[in-house]
């Protein structure tokens, strides 16, 4: 196998690393959606867009190196891994934004309601509090 | 227990919530016009007495603060979310069970339309051979078969929905008489000495169960609780109850008909019942319609190549497909028209030996249909879009679940915190989703990327 083969065959191992790695990340925000871990939601998304940015510019670069190259032959099994890997991704993604959807209008129907109490109501600490008021002697 | 301090310390906790009633009070009227507000009620209830050295002293009364109001929105979207699910989840359900008729197995429509190919090939070599037309005439009726059994699994998938949509109802129909009994129960005039939580819990999980069953909307009036289905067909009403009914349409198919007969089929949202009801008349027809139109075309142009030549005997080619007149049930009635082999038109001159008319045989599985498209494109796009479908139906199903589960999660959860700190986690969640979104659409348009990369051109 010669140098260059083994560059494209190492970029493109970076390529499935990345893949994998952002359909884990979909996973855990995905649990973290379900489990109202706002911290962990957070963590993640930061760490997704860490990993679309080196995607995509791990996808600008290969464009730019298959135009200035005739040979693009790559190892067979990497490329079916790649296949799946992005095929596994695309799945999550849909699952991933469908579930964004039904929370973000969640999300907005209580923040709406809240809106509306906010300067004029002061609620108590608790769920299930109650305020002792007032006694009297029999 | 009755000391300076206590005293004070309660008075001041009195004012409190006298203040936080009277605010309550003024927000209910500000927001009376509010589209989706839910008014705010001030509960004050009796603390227990004790009795100390011989004297009973009062243990005040006790204010619930707004968070009854949060837990009722939060029941609202639990049961809103339940029906999505519910009506996601059989959808794809059937839509699994739909694709088993499109699945490369062999006898399916793509491997007989090929089959169907590779025969004709095989005549263009050897158009005299007996066998050879013979076995083209075969290959002919697996494919009618195919699509025969594609459209019949088709069917029975229709049927199962439609059967459900019988067995949805009349649960719906257990549930809101139980519904309507807890109701009574749970009047004022029978509730004055009781607590009714226990009977309010039961009533909530059965409204859970009826939204797994139908989208469903609940108010209050002066009755008690209203439950409507989405169009706003009364299914209770306090202690009474309002039946379903099906009947049997114009269609064959089960129709739902409010208490006062109205049919109500078409506005049935969510639920199983929702989801049995658009698979039925909206998703399968759908798909039926694709198959038949497949299946009419086809055999009208392979009977046209068959007009254009002579078959063995020298007589002018006859009709190889029967097909019903119109589209609908084409696939379902599509039949091999000749007897024998030796009446396909192979010649284009009626000389023996010719098989000048094959091309036009063949041609007429490769060119396009009126449809835009060659059968086998015709056909492959329909598999895609049952596939396309039911992988639809699995996320938005498996979605809802988990926006379920947070849901009941943050319901279940007794939290302390103040309405601005929810806020702003609501806030922050609303900031989140808005950069997830974000991420969906980098992701979506590296797919194109990443197929790309994974071909061997990229690397």
């Amino acid at each position: 196998m010669g140098a260059d083969a083994q560059t494209r065959n190492r970029a493109a191992g970076e390529h499935l690393v990345l893949l994998r790695s952002l359909a884990r990340e979909l996973e855990r925000a995905i649990e973290a959606i379900a489990h109202n871990n706002l911290a962990e939601l957070e963590e993640s998304i930061a760490t997704q867009q860490d990993l679309s940015v080196r995607l995509t510019e791990l996808a600008h670069n290969r464009r730019e190196a298959a135009h200035a190259t005739t040979d693009h032959n790559l190892d067979g099994d990497l490329r079916g891994e790649i296949q799946t890997a992005a095929g596994e991704l695309q799945k999550l993604n849909l699952r991933y934004s469908l579930l964004i959807e039904h929370s973000s209008r969640s999300a907005a129907q209580m923040a709406a309601l809240f809106r509306s109490f906010r300067g004029q109501f002061q609620e108590a600490s608790g769920a299930r509090e109650n305020h002792t008021t007032l006694s009297c002697q029999v | 227990m009755g000391g300076l301090t206590t005293s004070l310390f309660m008075g001041v906790q009195a004012l409190e919530a006298s203040e936080a009633a009277l605010n309550a009070t003024s927000n209910n009227i500000a927001n009376a016009n509010t589209p989706g507000y839910t008014r705010e009620v001030a509960q004050f209830s009796e603390n227990q007495e004790s009795l100390t050295g011989g004297t009973v002293i009062g243990g005040g009364v006790s204010l619930d603060s707004i968070q009854s109001v949060r837990d009722e929105l939060l029941n609202l979207q639990i049961q809103q979310q339940t029906s999505l699910q519910g009506s996601a989840d059989t959808q794809s359900s059937i839509l699994q069970q739909l694709q088993t008729n499109f699945s490369n197995t062999g006898s399916d429509i793509g491997s007989a339309l090929s089959a169907f190919s590779s025969s004709l090939a095989d005549l263009s070599a050897n158009p005299s051979s007996s066998a050879v037309q013979q076995s083209v005439l075969s290959a002919g009726q697996n494919l009618a078969n195919s699509f025969n059994n594609t459209a019949s699994g088709l069917t029975t998938a229709q049927a199962g929905a439609d059967s459900q949509v019988t067995q949805t109802v009349a649960q719906i129909n257990s549930i809101t008489a139980q519904i309507a009994q807890l109701n009574a129960q749970l009047s004022p005039s029978v509730m004055s000495q009781q607590n009714g939580g226990t009977i309010e819990d039961q009533r909530d999980q059965l409204v859970q169960q009826l939204s797994q069953l139908v989208g469903v909307s609940i108010s209050q009036s002066s009755d008690g609780e209203v439950i409507t289905t989405a169009n706003g067909s009364p299914l209770v009403m306090g202690s009474q109850s309002f039946q379903l009914q099906t009947t049997t349409g114009s269609d064959g198919f089960q129709q739902v008909l409010d208490s006062n007969g109205n049919n109500i089929t078409s506005a049935i949202q969510g639920g199983q019942l929702g989801g049995a009801i658009q698979m039925r008349d909206q998703t399968i027809p759908g798909f039926m319609n694709s198959l038949d139109t497949l299946a009419s075309q086809f055999a009208t142009a392979f009977n046209a190549a068959q007009a254009q030549g002579f078959d063995s005997n020298g007589n002018p080619g006859q009709a190889f497909f029967s097909v019903p007149t119109g589209t609908a049930g084409a696939a379902a009635g599509i039949q091999v028209a000749l007897t024998s082999g030796s009446q396909i038109a192979v010649s284009s001159d009626g000389t023996v030996g010719s098989n000048g008319n094959v091309a036009n045989l063949s041609a007429a599985l490769t060119n396009a249909l009126p449809s835009g498209q060659s059968a086998s494109g015709a056909y492959g796009e329909l598999v895609y879009d049952v596939g396309n479908t039911a992988s639809n139906a699995g996320a938005q199903s498996s979605a809802v679940g988990q926006n379920l589960l947070q849901l009941t999660n943050q319901q279940s959860s007794v939290s302390g915190v103040s309405i601005d700190e929810e806020t702003t986690n609501l806030i922050r969640y609303q900031t989140a989703y808005e950069a997830a979104a974000r991420i969906v659409s980098t992701i979506q348009a590296l797919s194109t990327v990443t197929l790309d990369m994974g071909s061997s051109q990229s690397y």
